[in-house]
């Protein structure tokens, strides 16, 4: 507990700055703009913003790259509230009783519970996730070659097996991502590899790239064949954006139950945001009094996801932060950006840069605040954003996510490889491929083939490593168990 | 065609591709002479199983996938722009280091703008050039960042 204490003040000396807390407005403020855009989400709106980062010291530009990612989470179900449309999955169900609570009138009070909700529910993800963190790092830090192999399969198997769709599907996902992270020189050897001549090859493929174009350029594409929608909503009658005591009273035990529940999705890797509101919203109806109030503008029904959310995106910190496994889109796009700020997330971060990793814990804590700060008295001037058509915004979408490519080495083939990649990601979109496991192996592909290698050479090329060493041993039996839960459900799925 | 046979073929051709390159990767002479193929044989291998099944699902009625809708008919336009938009990225590329960064950005955006936000073209030409001066005067100027400095750049004082 002391030492926890020590740390977290260690990181808010680190984060806590006049430049930072400047930083943090600035970069809550576009999160929540580009969080909000209809159709854009989170992910979409980390992966563009990267580049205000360039030239920052590194604990400013975590600290900014901190506040866009929280931004991002609390504009995401604005468009829902407003216009009934969601930023990305993960706000669909504010739509369910957030759009009805608009229709009645009242939009305020909607606008105001979906931030007090946000703030709460992060707020309980982060103190779970301060207590988290250490001993999962400390743990993790014994891991060897093995046990680091069998954790890596089992976060990737866990990715398509708890998420919906297609599970051979994922599993292609996964292999094209894998052999993406081959591409280049070979860690452990000095071999070239799959470069076909292509000198811009030769360093790999870097996956920063590839986000920006499966999270901007393809979400561009997919959006031009709606680019003549204009949304309307009337901004006289939002009313005033504050809750009364009444209202909070209702929300306050769902927000309360329901923050616990996201963080435990968010830990789990493959199980984002998604799943953890529409968990949280069934949680809510099955013990509500009234459960046939849900869906037609009550309260509960939009505190309950809006917490589950923010805690969930906590709770997808502990693997990132702490073993280097983005569990979402979202949190591999922040991935990128720390790891563009020279910033590793892993067992050793806790270790070796204690300023840095309880630095990023202070700055989202203090970002929340900031961010619930901002989204009160802002709300109303902020979701006037919405007005502005996407036949206008889809144009900067592109380009910022292009000029973001071109500041990330300064290589025009990476342009090239960023609009392939785009291409790609909407063609995948119409196979309904999943794009989340690709990205995912595409990141933890390197170390999983090392892992792998090197477990190898300690057994002498035998496999049995894997299962002699018994944590690397429960992770093949979880992968093992995650992958036969998948099968059964779908099964029953497709028998009713 | 369905998505699951489509994904199918994609997962096997380049399962194949890949396991072909990497079996002709030098052998190394010291050290495991397996290392640096073994774990693309069995990536290159997943993904050809992957591919068999997804193309043997599709046999079951009951689990046989969508069929695939690009609509390419349908939403003519929609992929002509989306052609259009990628062919003009690319160029971007392409020209960036050689033109300078001011005037190959205002002009990319200016055509993205046009294929997107059609006929209006003051609106556009506005969009275009606000965005390259404001980005190029926030990573430029402000963040000190070196882009590409084509005529127009070398004539600026900073």
């Amino acid at each position: 507990m002391h030492t926890i204490l020590m740390n977290l003040a260690v990181g808010f000396q680190t984060a806590f700055t006049f430049t930072n807390i400047v930083w943090v407005f600035v970069g809550g403020i576009l999160g929540t703009v580009i969080g909000m855009l209809p159709g854009l989400g989170p992910a979409t709106g980390v992966a563009i913003l990267i580049p205000i980062t360039f030239g920052m010291n590194p604990a400013t530009a975590l600290i900014t790259m901190a506040a866009v990612y929280y931004g991002a989470m609390f504009g995401g179900s604005r468009a829902s509230i407003m216009i009934n449309t969601p930023g990305d999955a993960s706000a669909i169900v504010s739509c369910f009783d957030g759009y009805p609570m608009t229709k009645a009138g009242k939009a305020g009070t909607a606008l105001a519970i979906s931030a007090i909700a946000s703030f709460i529910g992060g707020m309980i993800g982060m103190i779970f996730l301060i207590f988290l963190s250490q001993p999962v790092a400390s743990a993790a830090l014994k891991f060897g070659p093995a046990e680091m192999f069998s954790l890596m399969l089992f976060a990737l198997v866990a990715t398509i097996t708890l998420s919906e769709g297609n599970l051979l599907k994922g599993l292609f996902s996964i292999a094209l991502g894998l052999m993406l992270s081959t591409i280049g020189i070979d860690a452990l050897s000095g071999t070239m590899r799959f470069t076909y001549g292509l000198s811009s090859l030769q360093d790999g493929i870097d996956f920063l790239v590839i986000i920006i174009g499966v999270y901007a350029v393809t979400e561009v594409y997919k959006n031009l064949k709606s680019i003549d929608t204009v949304y309307k909503f009337d901004s006289k009658h939002i009313g005033k954006v504050w809750v009364t005591k009444d209202e909070f009273k209702q929300s306050f035990w769902p927000m309360l139950r329901s923050s616990p529940l996201g963080f435990v999705i968010g830990v789990l890797p493959g199980m984002g945001g998604t799943i953890a509101t529409f968990m949280s919203y069934a949680m809510e109806k099955n013990i509500s009094k009234h459960p046939e109030k849900f869906g037609k503008g009550t309260i509960e029904g939009l505190a309950a996801p809006e917490a589950a959310n923010n805690a969930c995106s906590c709770g997808a910190l502990v693997p990132l932060l702490t073993l280097g496994i983005p569990g979402s889109g979202t949190t591999a796009v922040m991935l990128g950006a720390l790891m563009l700020l020279g910033v590793r997330p892993g067992p050793t971060l806790f270790t070796d840069h204690p300023e840095i990793a309880w630095g990023v814990i202070a700055s989202m804590l203090i970002g929340n605040i900031i961010l619930v700060i901002i989204n009160l008295p802002l709300a109303i001037p902020l979701v006037q954003l919405l007005r502005v058509p996407q036949r206008i915004m889809l144009p900067l979408i592109m380009g910022l996510g292009l000029i973001g490519t071109y500041f990330l080495n300064y290589s025009s083939s990476d342009l090239i490889l960023v609009i392939i990649a785009g291409v790609v990601g909407f063609l995948f979109s119409i196979l309904e491929v999943p794009l989340p496991p690709l990205v995912l192996a595409l990141i933890l592909g390197s170390t999983t083939e090392q892992s792998f290698r090197n477990s190898l050479v300690l057994s002498d090329g035998s496999p049995a490593i894997f299962f002699q060493k018994p944590i690397s041993a429960v992770f093949i039996v979880l992968a093992a168990v995650s992958l036969a839960y998948a099968l059964i459900k779908r099964k029953r799925q497709a028998a009713k | 065609m369905t998505t699951n046979f489509i994904t199918g073929i994609i997962s096997i051709a380049l399962g194949l591709f890949y396991t072909i390159t990497a079996m002709l990767l030098p052998r190394m002479a010291m050290g495991d002479k397996l290392g640096p193929k073994i774990f693309p044989y069995v990536v290159g291998t997943v993904a050809i199983i992957t591919g068999i099944a997804l193309i043997l699902q599709d046999r079951n009625p009951a689990k046989k996938s969508k069929k695939a809708e690009f609509g390419f008919a349908k939403y003519k336009s929609v992929w002509i722009r989306i052609a259009l938009i990628s062919i003009t990225g690319i160029i971007f590329g392409l020209v960036i280091d050689s033109v300078g960064y001011m005037i190959s950005t205002a002009v990319f955006m200016f055509i993205v703008a046009i294929l997107i936000n059609k006929n209006r073209y003051v609106q556009n030409l506005i969009i275009a050039l606000l965005f390259s001066i404001i980005t190029y005067g926030v990573f430029a100027v402000a963040l000190k960042l070196s882009l590409p400095r084509g005529f127009l750049e070398q004539m600026l004082p900073f």
